[in-house]
């Protein structure tokens, strides 16, 4: 656990002492309180359900900008070499700074908090639906952030890995309108499965389901298992 | 960490071949390093002196043949192993964002160095680095001299019991160069220390063996004196006489013994032309080459030179590659 820790404190000084970060974060936040304003303020409703529906396709462009440096910066910036060769093993560099990216998301999340306060001086909205939307949110941001470091590792090269991972990230978001030209049931089932939309949508509702709890978490575990195999296979 | 038992084979290779696709980058290399000991691995750029490395520090695999590192098996042992050894790259692994200290006590986290004993060794690994003046400063202001000391102290922590430099004095001015390896021989007692280099007097100044590398292969590995012994059936003589120097030259290539003769003009001068010849390793071809000249000529300067490092690591390059060729 030291090992994870000692990459988790490098990639949060690492955040903190780059411009980049508080760039990406407040490209968010203002793009977040863009939709916060038309929907609720232009739109006349006090829920956070389009809101949040704006914010998860952000979130497929915002984390592959902060996904995108985790691996192919350490090629670039020639650190790799001593990654690993320092006692540590793949999955704890994986996981290291996967939590460190993790950490940020907490953080944006937390600064569309401010979105709420006059949502409830003003209006009476159902805090329930507020906190499975936050969840939803959360764990959407998680698996966007494990496929992006995942491209990370294996491209090496951050526009590479950025783009690759807003490719992948904005297939699994529409995936589920392939479910219009499905015959097969296992193929119609399948894009609705795997699709970021539906299962976000759920949790936008107000509906915390196991299933889709179960597929972000599951998705994000392996593409970081996925991840620290491809750093072992590499040498 | 736990001291190795002296005269024990704490870096050893055994038939280890490295393979990119289709193209061999190491060819069955076998050699080992043993505790208290500085080898420097000597080859033209290309030679896979950096590839030999890697796979010793463990960020690449061996395609065929074991690398033991401690004791322990690369392929499986990685981490044990890791946590014995420091390894400088080529170009030093700096975090341009973080500062020394901050960088340093990442690394010290990073190879186990129990909190409490952190601090007093990054001030260790400082002290010997002269970095002292520097923990505060962010790694990108620092100049490529510091750079480098940053990343001599990383490897320096946790006291490893090898030490991997690739091209440690590379981009350091001379003064640096003295300071780095003096560090080296500081920290080299009770070590194996493996250090790479193209620059030829480092390794007669620091290393007690010298392994010469080219196009993957090891030709050679002794002491320089051992080297130096192996070659010495050609040896060099110079002279200087007042001579024109064609004239000079085909008079020397007739006197039995002269293998081949050339004029160096950087020490020839209007009235006196400078040669050095390859001659056959026995007594008394200086008087032969002075009895034939003297009768012609004024005979100004004549001496036989030891092989130098640089005709020792030719001489075995030259060997191989006409070796290659024959084949």
């Amino acid at each position: 656990m030291n090992g994870v820790l000692a990459i988790y404190r490098k990639e949060l000084r690492h955040y903190f002492r780059s411009p980049i970060a508080y760039f990406i974060v407040s490209v968010f936040l203002v793009g977040t309180g863009y939709f916060y304003t038309y929907n609720v303020f232009l739109g006349g409703t006090a829920t956070m359900d389009a809101t949040f529906q704006n914010m998860g396709v952000l979130l497929t462009v915002v984390c592959p900008a902060i996904s995108m440096r985790l691996f192919a910066g350490e090629w670039s910036g020639r650190t790799m070499e001593l990654l690993l060769t320092l006692p540590l093993a793949p999955w704890q560099i994986a996981a290291g700074k996967y939590l460190g990216a993790l950490t940020m998301l907490a953080l944006m999340t937390l600064g569309t908090a401010i979105d709420l306060i006059p949502m409830y001086m003003f209006a009476e909205p159902e805090t329930s639906t507020i906190l499975c939307g936050y969840i939803g949110f959360f764990l959407l941001g998680a698996a966007c952030l494990a496929v992006g470091q995942l491209f990370s590792a294996l491209t090496g090269n951050q526009i590479v890995a950025a783009l690759a991972a807003v490719a992948a990230l904005l297939g699994f978001w529409f995936v589920g309108n392939l479910q219009n030209f499905q015959s097969s049931s296992v193929l119609w089932y399948l894009a609705g499965y795997l699709s970021f939309a539906d299962h976000y949508a759920r949790f936008v509702q107000g509906q915390l389901i196991g299933e889709s709890v179960g597929f972000y978490v599951c998705l994000s575990a392996a593409a970081l298992i996925l991840n620290a195999a491809w750093l072992r296979w590499r040498r | 960490m736990s001291a190795a038992a002296p005269g024990a084979a704490m870096i050893a290779l055994d038939s280890v071949s490295k393979r990119y696709g289709s193209k061999t980058i190491i060819h069955g290399m076998s050699f080992a390093v043993e505790t208290n000991e500085i080898v420097g691995f000597l080859g033209p750029n290309g030679a896979g002196k950096t590839t030999t490395l890697r796979m010793i520090a463990g960020f690449t695999a061996a395609t065929s043949g074991t690398v033991t590192v401690a004791g322990h098996d690369m392929a499986v042992g990685n981490l044990e192993a890791a946590r014995r050894i420091g390894y400088l790259p080529e170009h030093p692994p700096l975090y341009d964002t973080l500062d020394v200290a901050g960088y340093l006590g990442f690394v010290a986290r990073a190879k186990g160095i129990p909190r409490a004993r952190a601090a007093g060794e990054i001030d260790r690994v400082a002290a010997a680095c002269r970095l002292e003046d520097m923990l505060r400063r962010e790694i990108f202001k620092l100049s490529k001299g510091y750079r480098q000391r940053v990343g001599l102290a990383q490897a320096l922590l946790g006291n490893p019991d090898v030490l991997l430099l690739d091209e440690p004095t590379i981009g350091l001015d001379p003064g640096q160069i003295l300071e780095t390896r003096e560090a080296i021989r500081a920290f080299g007692a009770g070590r194996a220390v493996l250090l790479s280099t193209h620059i030829l007097p480092e390794v007669t100044l620091v290393c007690r063996r010298v392994a010469i590398v080219n196009r993957g292969r090891l030709l050679a590995i002794d002491t320089p004196r051992g080297l130096q012994r192996a070659v010495e059936e050609t040896s060099v003589v110079s002279l200087r006489l007042a001579a024109p120097a064609d004239g000079a030259r085909d008079a020397l290539l007739e006197v039995d013994g002269v293998r081949g003769a050339a004029t160096a003009p950087a020490e020839s001068a209007a009235n006196a032309v400078a040669l050095d010849c390859a001659v056959e390793d026995r007594d008394g071809i200086e008087a032969q080459i002075a009895r034939a000249l003297a009768a012609r000529w004024e005979l100004l300067e004549l001496r036989r030179r030891a092989p130098t490092l640089e005709n020792i690591f030719l001489h075995y390059i030259r060997a191989a590659e006409s070796g290659e060729a024959a084949a």
